[in-house]
């Protein structure tokens, strides 16, 4: 592997495209055809990698596709037809693609769930969907289908990937992974061509899969993407932001997502790049530093995390390594700002930018594996633009994508070299974004979905004359640039009539290494406040060092020296905003947030709704005198 | 009574509890509970001054006064008395010659007396005073391991996992005789991995991982945590409907 130093000015060399021309160039596919297109292509390149036994093994293109081919078989020898559903549930590893590109070749249609989701939440996705096969990770995954299979007749057969913990198990709906390959190769020793002419058979205009919203309210809605869907969009992506075989990705956030699923399985297909799999959740770290991967899809939270992780490490560092870090983040922040803005970059801070990168930046890049980033992503929620023009200034090209599920992932996206934190930049290639009357961003292009499954009210509340209403509120710029303000249903209307969103303070508050979360209140009411959750390792690092004592994290969040340290964030924010905008009160919450405890969404989003619920007491407290 | 405040302590380069602070009022039975290398038992030892140089951060308070750093009989004098874990009885001495030990730290007169009152709480000591401790069943070295610890007359006791090798009979016995120790002015700081029978004495209980609480409260809250019902209690919430699991819940500590 050639370790080039990530040189920033090298990033996107493609001009961004202008809509007329390249639309043109599209040619409607579906994603096992462009799959045995990429096969063709580079046979033996390494499609993916994953860890085992602690060495990386290499998977190549052919061996992807033989896999592929033989799951595909098992699901027709299972009985799946065209338009079928199959459910996916497991982390990140190649068995999840070859079932996501099988059910596809066969003309069937995946359907993701998150691994974190309890039986009960399982069993509505494959109860909503009719998925006649359910395939489990392992047994954690495998029991769940145990407790609801009663109550879901359409499924035939759940298949188990790892069978550890299943020696002694069996039963005649359950079958392994293996097993379900072996029936696939017998049909394909049988008839050597099936394969092949199913994936002919499958159209542009057919579901590929369905991807079920987290939901921040109610129950999970189904959204339909096409094959056409998916592939017009990996092109698009591809017309904005430049990728290549040789390019690298660390696959770690949920496949049931839409841009982790973009990222892992549709872009690799389009452009040939190779995945490599986290052994698991909890060896990201190790894992982004082993591989330093060239191109990165993170969400805001993560890229906060490593953000605050930083900060507070060169806090503990020596006098001279804080006084070099500080005054190369000073250069780096110059000479990014003058870069971002488009502008020429003085002699000066272009020397200096130089000094600090080769003696800080590269070093601290290299410790985190970012030293090779040529492209990196924030998505699926918005991100402080403080954490944004950070990441520039220490070398590494983040940008914004702006988008929804039922836009098959990307609507906006930073392109080219102007990186704005404000905005989330133009539209991709070939979409169309306008702003509605009420302020909201209305969007139309092939990206959008086809419609939530079995539920046609949803459809047309989301749906209207060919423009998918995303329920976002934002501004258009005369250059086409697209600013969120915020969830049209999260803003905030005070009592005395301002229009607030909340989305902004909270990103300021976010900013804090000391703050993890913040939710910012004041529906209807007479001022702001905010509930705040802290940043558990930071904060009890911070209480270590100044003597605080505190027994469990409960206890840490109401210290009274916490309570200043957060108070002092809160007012070093609120000194940047306007005067209605401040926070007049805040709250620790005195517990984490958990995906579990219904508190947050699978990608870390704060589901705002139940946590104005289920702290109800802590908010009326601030309101009450 | 005993305060420790961040203590940070280390084993080599690796730091094994990581800013603890614990609070304990006079006349109290407190019990750390917690799974094997969560640390409970280094904190003890830190605590009465067995680890060279430890803690390395953070300070540890009794009766108002700084003791870390201090030799361990110093410790002792100042009235905290320590039944380690596993007894460890001197086996070649005798019964009686033990309990002297516990008096070493002494220089009144009164020492038989406060045999005979540790007698009473085990009379089986008193039939076994010249047989050599070696010879002793657990149970009964475990009780003269106490009744050493009392010899010192303490005003802590610092249990380190009494209930361990026990028959059931036997740690009901010896956790009521805890009881009755507190119950006469004793203050009790119980470090346990059997946590239904440290929380039925218990005041006031922590629950330790990987060096830090991650719980605290009076028992009967414990009793009804989620976490504490499947982790320490084995009370399984997500019965698999295979009848066994390998895979475990994940915990959150709310």
């Amino acid at each position: 592997m050639s370790r080039n130093p990530a040189n920033p000015d090298s990033t996107n060399k493609l001009p961004s495209a202008t809509m007329d021309t390249t639309i043109s160039e599209y040619n409607p596919s579906t994603v096992p055809k462009m799959f045995l297109d990429r096969v063709a292509a580079h046979p033996e390149k390494v499609a993916m990698r994953y860890k085992h036994l602690g060495i990386w093994r290499d998977i190549t293109w052919s061996e992807y596709l033989e896999r592929v081919r033989y799951v595909a078989l098992g699901m027709v020898a299972l009985g799946i037809h065209p338009g079928d559903r199959v459910a996916v549930i497991g982390e990140n590893r190649p068995e999840w693609l070859f079932a996501d590109l099988g059910t596809m070749s066969a003309g069937a249609v995946t359907v993701g769930i998150y691994t974190t989701n309890s039986a009960a939440q399982c069993e509505y996705v494959v109860s909503h969907s009719g998925a006649k096969v359910y395939i489990a990770e392992d047994e954690e995954q495998l029991d769940k289908a145990l407790v609801f299979r009663k109550n879901t007749p359409e499924l035939r057969k759940i298949v188990v990937v790892d069978t550890k913990g299943l020696r002694d198990f069996s039963d005649p709906m359950v079958m392994t992974f293996d097993e379900l390959s072996d029936l696939g190769r017998d049909m394909h020793q049988q008839d050597p061509q099936r394969y092949e002419s199913m994936v002919r058979a499958t159209k542009p205009e057919n579901m590929a899969l369905i991807i079920y919203t987290s939901g921040t309210t109610g129950p999970p809605k189904g959204a339909m993407l096409s094959h056409d869907n998916v592939a017009w969009t990996a092109w698009s992506i591809g017309c904005a932001l430049p990728l290549f075989p040789e390019d690298e990705l660390l696959s770690f956030l949920p496949l049931s997502h839409i841009a982790e699923r973009m990222f892992s399985v549709f872009l690799p297909i389009r452009f040939g790049y190779t995945v490599n799999f986290t052994e698991s959740p909890d060896t990201v770290t190790a894992n982004f530093r082993e591989i330093s991967p060239t191109v990165i899809f993170a969400v805001p939270r993560i890229w906060e995390k490593y953000h605050s992780t930083i900060r507070i490490k060169i806090a503990n560092a020596t006098w001279f390594k804080r006084m070099a870090y500080a005054a190369s983040e000073w250069v780096g922040r110059k000479y990014s700002e003058h870069r971002l803005s488009g502008g020429p970059i003085p002699v000066g801070i272009r020397v200096l930018g130089s000094l600090a990168d080769t003696l800080v930046f590269y070093k601290l890049r290299e410790r985190l594996g970012f030293e090779r980033v040529r492209l990196a992503v924030s998505g699926a929620a918005p991100i402080s633009p403080n954490v944004l023009k950070y990441y520039h200034g220490i070398g590494v090209p983040l940008r914004q994508v702006y988008g929804q599920t039922e836009g098959s992932g990307p609507t906006c996206i930073h392109q080219g070299e102007v990186v704005e934190p404000e905005n989330v930049g133009p539209a991709l290639p070939g979409v169309q974004v306008r702003i509605a009357e009420d302020g909201e961003i209305l969007v139309r292009g092939s990206n959008v979905f086809m419609g939530y499954y079995r539920n046609p009210e949803a459809t047309s509340d989301t749906l209207q004359d060919g423009w998918l209403l995303s329920g976002d509120v934002g501004e258009l710029d005369e250059r086409g640039y697209l600013k969120i303000t915020d969830r049209k249903k999260d803003l905030i209307i005070t009592a005395g009539g301002k229009n607030i969103s909340p989305q902004n303070i909270e990103n300021h508050l976010k900013f804090s290494p000391y703050i993890n979360d913040a939710i910012v209140i004041g529906d209807a009411l007479k001022f702001l406040s905010a509930l705040v959750v802290l940043d558990e390792e930071n904060v009890s690092q911070y209480a270590q060092d100044h003597k605080i004592p505190f027994t469990t994290y409960e206890s840490l969040t109401k210290a009274p020296e916490i309570l200043e340290l957060i108070d002092g964030e809160v007012q070093a924010v609120n000194k940047n905003l306007a005067r209605v905008e401040t926070i007049k009160k805040f709250t620790i919450v005195p517990k984490k947030l958990y995906e579990e405890d219904g508190e947050v969404t699978p990608t870390m989003k704060v589901k705002r709704k139940y946590i104005n619920e289920k702290f109800g007491d802590l908010i009326r407290a601030m309101y009450r005198s | 009574m005993l305060e420790t405040k961040n203590i940070e302590i280390y084993y080599g380069k690796i730091m094994v509890v990581r800013g603890l602070s614990l609070t304990i009022h006079e006349g109290e039975i407190r019990a750390i509970l917690g799974a094997n290398g969560a640390g409970k038992s280094t904190t003890l030892k830190t605590i009465m001054g067995y680890l060279d140089d430890q803690p390395e951060k953070g300070s540890i308070l009794f009766k108002g006064k700084r003791i870390d750093g201090m030799q361990t009989e110093n410790i002792v004098r100042r009235g905290i008395a320590y039944v380690p874990e596993g007894r460890e009885v001197f086996p070649e001495l005798t019964v009686r010659e033990n309990l002297l030990m516990g008096a070493y730290t002494r220089r009144d007169r009164d020492v038989s007396q406060d045999m005979d009152r540790a007698f009473t709480y085990f009379p089986v000591l008193k039939d076994r005073l010249r047989q050599m401790a070696g010879t002793l069943s657990g149970g009964e070295q475990q009780m003269l391991a106490i009744a050493r610890a009392l010899m010192s007359r303490p005003a802590l006791m610092i249990l380190d996992e009494p209930s361990l090798g026990l028959s059931p009979m036997l740690v009901s016995e010896i956790f009521d005789i805890i009881r009755t120790i507190n119950d006469n002015g004793t203050t009790i700081l119980l470090v346990e991995q059997n946590a239904n029978k440290a929380l039925s004495v218990a005041h006031h209980a922590y629950v330790m991982e990987t060096g830090r609480f991650v719980l605290e409260g009076p028992p009967d809250a414990l009793l009804n945590n989620e976490d504490v019902q499947e982790f320490y209690l084995g009370i399984k919430r997500e019965e698999s409907v295979r009848g066994e699991a390998r895979y475990k819940r994940k915990k959150r500590w709310r």
